[in-house]
């Protein structure tokens, strides 16, 4: 009895991936037509230019420098939107340490535009 | 006369519960097991800030090879060639349930273009709820 429990143990265990079910939740805007567009225009604007370089608005910055610039921004202006602009060659995990930073400062408004509305937005001028 | 008789000890290991220990732990192996219709070993980005997704969440893996893996979250999962190829799929996994949730398994290392190019199908086909898998982020130096 013992020596069956045991084996099945052995077997579970050796199964058992500790499944990561856990991440960050990221929604996409909704087709509600009573949300307003993100006005790039008045927007705070990161882009991620490479491994841990950060451009907030036209301003290079580290991680930390960009918490504490958000932080301050928020406090004057809860609702102000935040575009992530990851440029293409970036590694994933640069993105997600932004996101990161974002969430745990509790913006309500980040916006990750894709490639193509970046296309869009710098056809009409709004990025550089 | 022998006012005291020697007393003879045994050295045993008491076993009787060894099979209740046993079941226990089966049982605590049973419930933390999940058999995830994605095996893509991927090493993920980390983060502080980690909500719980959902059970049976249709899952898109990305690895550093820029293989796409996709499963709705309840088939085994199969590879696709291009961002462009999931479209059809993620449009059937919308049409059975608009609310379903997405999970983004990317590798640390990919490149985001390779992510975006999928979010972006993402977004085309009416996917609304994504998440994206990440490790605990812990404080350096730990």
């Amino acid at each position: 009895m013992a020596d069956i429990a045991f084996l099945l143990i052995i077997f579970f265990m050796l199964t058992a991936v500790y499944s990561t079910n856990r991440g960050m939740e990221f929604a996409f805007p909704k087709d509600d037509p009573t949300q307003t567009n993100v006005q790039p225009q008045e927007a705070i604007h990161i882009k991620i230019t490479g491994d841990g370089q950060y451009t907030v608005d036209r301003t290079p910055m580290t991680i930390q420098q960009l918490a504490g610039y958000i932080d301050q921004k928020m406090k004057q202006a809860p609702d102000k939107p935040v575009i992530v602009h990851a440029l293409p060659d970036v590694p994933y995990y640069t993105m997600i340490d932004v996101f990161d930073v974002l969430r745990q400062l509790k913006v309500k408004n980040v916006s990750v535009p894709t490639q193509t509305e970046i296309e869009r937005w710098k056809f009409f001028g709004y990025l550089e | 006369m022998r006012l005291f008789r020697e007393k003879k000890l045994v050295a045993t290991i008491p076993t009787a519960s060894m099979a209740d220990i046993a079941f226990l732990l089966i049982i605590f192996f049973m419930l933390t097991t999940s058999f995830s219709p994605v095996k893509t070993s991927v090493d993920l980005p980390e983060s502080v800030d980690r909500a719980e997704v959902e059970q049976n969440s249709a899952i898109v893996a990305i690895t550093t090879l820029n293989e796409i893996v996709f499963s709705d979250g309840d088939n085994p999962g199969f590879n696709v060639n291009s961002a462009q190829e999931l479209a059809p799929h993620i449009q059937a996994v919308v049409r059975a349930n608009p609310n379903k949730q997405f999970v983004i398994r990317a590798d640390r290392a990919v490149k985001y273009s390779n992510v975006d190019a999928v979010l972006d199908q993402l977004r085309r086909n009416g996917a609304r709820n994504i998440g994206l898998l990440t490790e605990q982020k812990r404080p350096k130096g730990k």
